[in-house]
């Protein structure tokens, strides 16, 4: 106990040499918890643009569709149906349907033109799996059998149009035969996703089948769901379709957004490496304290030594005064992310010096701002794993200071 | 049965290919109390027998022995046990923990050694601290005290124990003769009361003056050995 005693009360000397490790071990501390909250708060807001936004949580095409998805073709659609649809609704943990038909098409604005993605919806049906009818800031979304078209705004000042303009966008049919789509823009978008803004134009899913020739036929089905339970609705879905004999299969989100979970995962790694780097910081500076102080204490250690404490009893010393200083640097660490991460979660990181705050060139969806979020099994780990690193860290310089010889120690100088 | 016997203790440094001989042969008997001061020119050997009977070194020839037990082949664990239980220390830089107060400097030895209780310990801590004439700074830091205090602080931390024996290195050799002066009452004082043995490596002769037996050490070799009253 006494030595326990000796070992904080050392903690004291030194004073400027301590803070100054404590402080490292802080900022260090720190900027690990600002990265893992700025990276996590990216993956969340990442997964839920494209949820919320783009996919759905579950699509539902034809399997030969899925293959070619990337290219937009107007083969192997799903022939919609009222027997479909019901399925699908009455299925455990769907909470929405709605059918998309996409296309490639030019927008004309009748001086330039520029290539886009038509997607045909229903109105009504993709609101309730889609949250894009909040970002609409201009005008208003069109309803069913309008000639309208809702654009978002980045395209729009690509095209210079605004809300009552109108514009022509020019198809391939399904015969492959070119046709236009002329209507007017009833609303502009600036939705979360920066995808949805850059290059999409939602026309009324009536309007974009009949021009594309394609009776009843759309792309694929978006659902929304009970979140977290995709896999289990998915299940059913299958085994609904086997049992109906439709040749459609259910797609989790997970699989429409590979790159972004790719980059999630890189991320995982930064984040490894960035923890690693933390640690080297922790036990260099730990391993340096303690060897300095075994330096300056040597004559110290030979009274020690002299007075019969034993290797294991003078280790412990050093020790416990490292240990203090991991625990002092992991609090310090811990307070400073604690501030630091609620500024992420409140005010976010602005990423305006990204092609004016749009992430999404770098595979990233997310627009203006990314918002931290809380992990606090990062900060209760950080600290923990900072104290082990510590107590490891201060075994070898405090085994190199107990194993000096008594006299050389005592009469050092 | 002496307290301390040396038999041909012989200790070589070996520097490069040289050998330097420190201890050419010592043959040394102490008993049980006795106030002894070995005294000698730099170089004698003054401070490497001082580490023999310590147990903080070992011979290259010859035996030590304490209490009749053989110390000089143990190893360096049982000799730090020995030191723990056996040997008091007193250096002439006072070798205090600066983070710890008069009264844990004390502390600290008897608390290596487990044997009293908390209350105990408070005791005779407080009566050591008194003994040696620092009743009131017993939670001063090393750096409020004077030298000549530092070095009663030291005196109790070994004194603390009840060792058989107290060896004290240049013991004044950082005081003005005044505070050496003190000092050396208060050992003599704790050589009377408690029978402590005392060994002295010193050219203090104010030390020399009040020792009971002097030991002239020339060239690692005993070369008189004088005995007082």
């Amino acid at each position: 106990m006494f030595i326990f005693k000796l070992g904080l009360k050392n903690l004291t000397r030194q004073k400027r040499r301590n803070i100054l490790i404590i402080f490292v071990i802080a900022f260090a501390f720190f900027g690990y918890l600002m990265m893992d909250s700025l990276m996590n708060g990216m993956e969340e807001m990442s997964f839920d643009n494209i949820k919320n936004y783009d996919t759905g949580n579950i699509q539902i095409v034809n399997p030969a569709y899925w293959e070619d998805r990337e290219d937009l073709p107007l083969e192997n659609l799903i022939n919609l149906n009222q027997e479909i649809i019901e399925i699908i609704q009455e299925t455990e943990g769907v909470l929405g349907v709605s059918p998309e038909l996409r296309f490639k098409a030019n927008l004309n604005n009748g001086i330039d033109e520029t290539a886009v993605i038509g997607l045909g919806i229903s109105f009504e049906q993709y609101n309730q799996v889609f949250a894009t009818k909040n970002y609409i800031v201009e005008g208003s979304m069109f309803t069913s059998g309008e000639l309208k078209a809702v654009i978002g705004v980045s395209l729009a000042d690509l095209m210079d149009l605004k809300v009552d303009d109108y514009i022509t966008l020019l198809v391939r049919t399904k015969d492959d035969t070119f046709n236009t789509i002329d209507v007017e823009i009833s609303g502009l978008v600036r939705a979360p996703n920066p995808m949805i803004n850059n290059g999409i134009v939602f026309v009324p899913l009536e309007l974009a089948q009949q021009a594309l020739n394609v009776d009843n036929g759309v792309s694929l089905l978006a659902l929304k769901t009970i979140p977290g339970e995709e896999d289990a609705i998915i299940k059913r879905l299958k085994s609904s379709f086997q049992n109906k004999n439709f040749n459609l299969k259910p797609y989790s989100w997970k699989e429409s957004a590979s790159s972004v979970i790719a980059l999630s995962a890189a991320k995982k790694g930064g984040i490894g490496t960035v923890l690693l780097v933390v640690l080297l910081i922790g036990m260099l500076g730990i391993i340096n304290n303690v060897i300095l102080s075994a330096l300056e204490r040597t004559e110290e250690i030979g009274m020690m030594k002299a007075l019969g404490m034993r290797g294991w009893e003078i280790v412990f010393v050093f020790m416990i005064e490292a240990t203090g200083i991991g625990i002092l640097g992991g609090l310090a660490g811990c307070l400073l992310g604690y501030i630091g991460v609620s500024w992420l979660v409140k005010y976010g990181f602005s990423i305006g010096y990204i092609s004016g705050g749009d992430a999404s060139g770098y595979g990233i969806p997310i627009l203006d701002r990314i918002y931290g979020i809380w992990n606090y099994p990062s900060f209760t780990f950080l600290f923990i794993l900072g104290i082990i690193i510590a107590v490891l860290s201060s075994i070898l310089p405090s085994y190199w200071a107990a194993k000096k010889d008594p006299v050389k120690a005592i009469y050092h100088r | 049965m002496a307290l301390l016997e040396l038999k041909k203790v012989k200790k070589i440094y070996r520097q490069g290919k040289i050998e330097v001989p420190a201890l050419r042969g010592i043959d040394l008997t102490v008993e049980q109390g006795e106030f002894t001061t070995i005294f000698g020119p730099s170089g004698s050997g003054k401070t490497t027998l001082l580490n023999m009977i310590g147990c903080l070194d070992t011979p290259s020839d010859g035996e030590v022995k304490l209490n009749g037990d053989e110390v000089s082949k143990l190893s360096p664990k049982q000799l730090a046990m020995v030191r723990r239980y056996n040997i008091g220390f007193i250096f002439q830089a006072y070798n205090l923990i600066p983070v710890l107060t008069a009264y844990e400097n004390v502390e600290f030895a008897i608390r290596l050694i487990h044997l009293s209780k908390d209350g105990e310990i408070r005791k005779k801590v407080l009566k050591m601290l008194e003994e040696v004439g620092l009743k009131g700074l017993e939670n001063r830091r090393p750096n409020e005290l004077s030298g000549g205090e530092k070095q009663r602080v030291a005196i109790a931390r070994a004194l603390i124990k009840e060792p058989k024996i107290v060896l004290a290195d240049e013991p004044t050799a950082n005081l003005d003769s005044e505070t050496g002066a003190e000092v050396i009452k208060i050992m003599v004082k704790m050589n009377q009361e408690l029978k402590t043995t005392f060994i002295f490596s010193t050219h203090d002769p104010l030390i020399m003056k009040y020792a009971k037996r002097l030991i002239n050490l020339k060239d690692g070799m005993i070369s008189a050995d004088e005995r007082r009253g």
